[in-house]
């Protein structure tokens, strides 16, 4: 998966003809500084991984709200429409397999409404749903 | 099993041979090896895309001026005046792998570019050609998109900076 969403970021990067795919380009310019071009972010200096955890934080209670309040999400320069295709496509690029099953995409008029309620406790908020994460995925099916 | 395998691998490579020397002269054994010689060759030369291509996109200018249309949102020293270049360190520093991305226009395509802005961590600073042009640049309390950030804490050589680079990441519009 990795590889694959590799060389769909480089595909999309080298090809000097043709414009990079706008959810790309967003990705790059919004996110990519800091969780690097596979979402793998950057564990030495506390930036957290997307890849094969992101939509973990879709299967806990606040999880869904928290991709959107998150501040790189909430106070980028995009439009709601624009973050709302940005984090499905990044669900998609980086974490397909943990996505629950049933998942409804984001909608633009769903983030408007969640970006207008910021955290105040980021690192604590994280803190605690990750805690939710480890607890459901310990727990025995 | 493996010495099953090696024993037909030999004894097709002799079918193979014994047939060839058969059929076929020496002279013309050895003018096949060299049209597949000369073949390989002209494949390596063919016009096809490489990875990086874009890193060859038409453009003009010197990389080395602070003028030249990728360092329209750099505020550094560039690289090509530090014993690099504009898209590879100097010996004995390292890339920051977090860093800021921006866009510049190209004015030989008329095309915005996504520009990566790495900064090359580890040594003091270079002090040779001096760049600062803000394009889009924001306020530090915006920090993803402002070139006022020693971008080398976020190395992993740590703190020094030394020079910046200007990496094609793609094109916008």
């Amino acid at each position: 998966m990795k590889l694959r969403v590799v060389l769909a970021v480089l595909l999309c990067t080298f090809s000097a003809a043709n414009a990079t795919e706008k959810v790309v380009t967003d990705y790059m310019l919004n996110c990519m500084g800091c969780h690097l071009d596979d979402g793998r972010g950057y564990a030495l200096r506390g930036v957290p991984t997307l890849t094969g955890y992101m939509g973990n934080f879709l299967a806990v209670p606040g999880g869904r709200e928290f991709l959107v309040q998150v501040p790189g999400s909430a106070q980028s320069d995009l439009t709601d429409a624009e973050l709302a295709t940005l984090l499905n496509w990044m669900l998609h690029a980086f974490s397909p397999d943990q996505i629950p099953t049933g998942f409804v995409p984001y909608s633009a008029s769903e983030v408007a409404k969640l970006r207008h309620h910021p955290l105040v406790d980021v690192a604590g908020a994280r803190a605690a749903l990750v805690h939710q994460i480890e607890q459901k995925t310990a727990r025995p099916k | 099993m493996k010495k099953f395998w090696f024993n037909k691998l030999d004894d097709v490579t002799e079918l193979l041979l014994r047939q060839n020397a058969r059929t076929g002269s020496r002279r013309s054994f050895l003018t096949n090896v060299g049209k597949s010689l000369l073949g390989i060759g002209a494949l390596t030369v063919l016009p096809v895309l490489r990875g990086g291509a874009s890193e060859a996109a038409a453009e003009k200018g010197d990389p080395n001026s602070c003028d030249y249309w990728r360092n329209c949102a750099i505020d550094g020293f560039l690289c090509g005046c530090c014993g690099g270049t504009n898209t590879s360190c100097p010996p004995g520093t390292t890339p920051s792998d977090i860093t800021w991305i921006g866009t510049c226009l190209n004015p030989t395509d008329n095309r915005n570019y996504v520009i990566s802005y790495n900064d090359c961590c580890g040594k003091s600073t270079c002090g040779s050609c001096g760049c600062q042009r803000d394009l889009n640049n924001t306020p530090v309390y915006r920090p993803q998109t402002s070139n006022h950030l020693n971008w080398c804490s976020g190395s992993q050589a740590g703190v020094p900076y030394h020079c910046s680079l200007s990496v094609v990441l793609g094109v916008k519009d």
